[in-house]
């Protein structure tokens, strides 16, 4: 059993260990929770170790959610990212995406729905939401690669916004190698709901394709 | 046969149970432990319900385990407080079938009222064992232990689980349930299970207290036997002179931790109580200080002064009494500086992260768009301030009308204490209508007696209950109210108006989609002398919802900017997130995609600019 100190030293001599911490932020609803179970049961089926964590009970009334996924083949302790450990960032949200930020190391990688949820306090003219540019701005001066998408504007376009989730895992087959397209499309049907199932495959389809590559 | 599956620590623990042979499993909801009593259910012979409050679930856990079978009461740390008479009471008799207390705590109050450390409850005060599990896995393995180990002693057991091992997930090997479990039978044995305070020849006329005291007193040192020889507490060797103990989720942060650190120190991970006491003696050897990570109270550091002073071992001992903060969950950070303040040789190399300036606007819980319940609390605002009423509020989703904006109820303490704390406000003499507003879960599981009490004393108080007919913040349990048993059958519904009738309280029935009606059912209350009773009827919107039922008639809702003065009591009387304010234009607006027309604020405004 190998601690994290030796994959930590393993990795600083380029050795074979590796190590893939997902940190998911959005708004209750927005379906981090089928995410992370995507992500998760794709390392679940490579035979690597996964370990989670979640934010759930005020979920369902428009509360901050997010989801902590740690994959590694090497034994992993704690389910909680901690500060700048995270190598992928998923924001469902521009808000949340920022409140965790801390939590992604800065030469990992972020993907951003470029969707604005204000909060209750926001919209009653008690609190600033600040500008999609001045949040942006925040984010690149954190991290320089990032990703910002419309995957709420497609999947509206697509029918339904509660397909944000499987365009925004789309995308994120095309930005990181570690995830393969056909299992993760695998695993999306395999999680749908019959009648979800095409649209969601066509989702996530679109997602893939909003990447352009470069 | 096994399998694996990637689940979260609550499915761990119930699938732990069942693997053991669990018969009765009961609780009340409550975050972090709901799903444990969700997850045991579907298994045929496995009896698994909703019980109306955590002492009622462990009591009848306890019948059952009397009968022989292993039964397992699963409650949050608020429920073990509701338990505490009856937990001082069983510590005595002990048990027969196995029976494990799932006692789930929220450091940093994260889904609570409170924070608190059962673990003092459970082991220091009524002197029973507890298993603190680190990770799914672990838990999963101490609740299959902990029921042959509770058969063994005869005393209940406790695992104590922490929100990250109830909601994190992990990989779990399920294996196979057992089959053809022996058959309950009962012997008396008064000796035993009548506690009272009666003679007992066989010890010179001493009172049996103190013989059940006494007995529990001398299953310590088995206790003591079993942990020095527990698979969940270890030692890890390191260098120096400074040792770490990490408890439940400060293990997890050391391991963490140690790839920070250029140096490994020696490590003690800690799961059970008793102390393994052998253990941490060789521990210490060679040591000058030890630094103790445990979730949440300096209960372990207290307990290892106690031995070290025993044993005449002068090694320092630090931890959560100051050294590390004394309130809140563990965090790496918290971890990482306080190994550096104690053992200074050694280097945090953990990278920087850039700081971020910017404002991050909180995200705060609120009812949800078309909740009933924000058409009572408007209607009681509107009174309260007409009258310069004070509102006691209770346990629920309606807690929210206590928040910015709406400001509404003035204490919220714990479940049911709502009408007793209006009560004692009434017998001050504040010479004010007091009003206590409670949810319909949190009226079963303890308000009832608050409103009897009410009743019999003729206070003048007058209660809302708020009957969405299910636990809704937990996630839709049913309860007395609902009509329907967790496994869904139907069942009798508990018949309020009825009730208060044989109370000889007074009430009225309102529908809360209807302002003007509750207004003037709270205006009637508050004229008239002694306890009233307001019964704010319809099923929760959002479950309703999901079912496809109709709760109101949903209609197109317009605002009318032209009438629009910019008074803003729809938003600070209401708040419902489809209204929100323009600065500019000192106007509100209704977003047509957040509404879902349920029309309540056509009458919150005043000036009649909504139709």
């Amino acid at each position: 059993m190998r601690g994290l100190r030796t994959l930590h030293r393993c990795l600083q001599k380029g050795g074979h260990f590796m190590k893939m911490d997902v940190v998911i932020t959005g708004v209750g609803g927005q379906g981090n929770i089928f995410a992370s179970l995507v992500i998760s049961q794709y390392a679940m089926n490579k035979n690597l170790n996964v370990l989670g964590a979640e934010t759930i009970g005020a979920a369902q009334r428009g509360g901050s959610v997010v989801s902590h996924i740690r994959i590694s083949d090497a034994k992993i302790y704690s389910p909680l990212i901690s500060r700048g450990q995270a190598d992928l960032l998923i924001g469902m949200e521009f808000v949340e995406m920022l409140r965790h930020i801390r939590l992604l190391d800065p030469k990992g990688t972020y993907l951003l729905n470029a969707m604005r949820i204000p909060t209750v306090l926001n919209n009653m003219g008690l609190d600033e939401y600040p500008a999609n540019e001045e949040i942006l701005q925040a984010a690149r001066n954190y991290c320089p690669n990032g990703y910002v998408i419309e995957a709420s504007a497609l999947a509206k376009k697509l029918g339904n916004i509660q397909m944000t989730n499987v365009v925004m895992l789309g995308a994120l087959v095309k930005i990181m190698p570690f995830f393969d397209y056909q299992e993760i499309k695998w695993l999306i049907n395999a999680n749908s709901p019959e009648r979800f199932k095409e649209p969601n495959a066509r989702g996530f389809e679109e997602g893939y394709e909003l990447i352009k590559s470069n | 046969m096994s399998e694996k599956r990637y689940v979260m620590g609550d499915t761990a623990i119930a699938r732990g149970a069942l693997e053991a042979g669990v018969r009765v499993v009961a609780g009340y909801p409550g975050t972090p432990a709901t799903e444990i009593v969700e997850e045991c259910l579907g298994v045929p012979g496995v009896h698994v319900e909703w019980a109306n409050n955590e002492k009622v679930a462990f009591e009848l856990c306890t019948g059952a385990s009397l009968c022989k079978v292993r039964a397992m009461p699963v409650m949050k740390h608020n429920g073990t407080n509701v338990v505490t008479d009856f937990l001082m009471h069983v510590n005595f008799t002990g048990i027969r079938g196995g029976l494990v207390l799932i006692s789930a705590d929220d450091p940093g109050g994260l889904s609570s009222q409170n924070e608190e450390d059962t673990r003092i409850l459970v082991h220091q005060y009524a002197h029973l064992p507890v298993f603190d599990p680190s990770s799914p896995q672990e838990a999963k393995a101490m609740v299959k232990e902990a029921f042959d180990l509770s058969e063994k002693t005869e005393l209940v057991f406790c695992l104590r689980p922490v929100t990250r091992v109830c909601h994190a997930r992990g990989i779990i090997e399920f294996e196979d349930l057992p089959q053809n479990l022996p058959a309950a039978h009962y012997e008396p044995d008064r000796e035993r299970f009548i506690m009272s305070g009666v003679e007992v020849p066989k010890f010179g006329g001493l009172k049996r207290p103190q013989i059940r005291h006494r007995w529990l007193n001398e299953k310590q040192p088995l206790l003591q036997e079993i942990m020095e020889e527990s698979p969940y507490n270890w030692m890890e060797k390191g260098e120096g002179k400074v040792g770490l103990v990490g408890c439940s989720m400060g293990y997890t942060l050391v391991k963490e931790a140690e790839q920070y650190l250029d140096q490994k120190l020696p490590l003690l991970k800690l799961g059970t109580l008793p102390l393994p006491r052998k253990k941490i003696k060789e521990f210490v050897k060679g040591l000058e200080k030890v630094v103790i990570y445990e979730e949440t109270e300096p209960f372990v550091e207290g307990l290892f002064k106690k031995i070290f002073y025993e044993e005449k071992i002068e090694v320092e001992v630090l931890g959560r009494s100051g050294f590390v903060p004394s309130d809140g969950e563990l965090n790496l950070q918290m971890i990482l500086e306080t190994i550096h303040k104690a053992a200074p040789g050694v280097k945090v190399n953990q990278p920087e992260v850039p700081a971020l300036d910017i404002h991050i606007p909180i995200r705060t819980r609120t009812q949800c768009v078309g909740c009933n319940y924000r058409g009572i609390l408007n209607a009681l605002k509107q009174t309260v301030r007409k009258y310069k009423g004070i509102v006691a509020g209770d346990i629920g989703c309606h807690d929210a009308g206590s928040f910015r904006p709406i400001e509404l109820q003035s204490t919220i303490y714990c479940m049911g204490s709502s009408i007793p704390m209006a009560s004692g406000m009434t017998l001050s003499g504040v010479n004010r209508p007091v009003f206590a507003f409670i949810g319909d879960s949190t009226f079963y599981h303890n308000g009832i007696l608050g409103l009897m009490n009410a009743a019999t004393n003729k206070i003048n108080v007058n209660v809302i209950l708020g009957e969405n007919t299910v636990t809704a913040m937990t996630g839709f349990q049913p309860h007395p109210g609902t009509g329907v048993t967790l496994a869904g059958e139907k069942t009798t519904k508990v018949d309020v108006p009825k009730l208060a009738q044989s109370m000889g309280i007074s009430y009225r029935v309102v529908n809360p989609y209807d302002i003007k009606q509750c207004r003037e059912a709270l205006e009637a209350a508050v004229k008239e002398e002694g306890p009233s009773l307001i019964v704010s009827s319809m099923p929760c919107y959002l479950l309703s919802t999901r079912r496809g039922q109709k709760v109101f008639e949903p209609r197109e809702v317009v605002l009318n900017p032209e009438r629009c003065n910019g008074c803003m009591i729809c938003i600070n009387d209401f708040g419902c997130p489809a209204i929100s304010f323009n600065k500019q234009q000192k106007k509100v607006s209704i977003d047509p995609m957040i509404c879902v027309g349920c029309a309540l604020c056509i009458d919150v405004c005043k000036r009649g600019a909504i139709s």
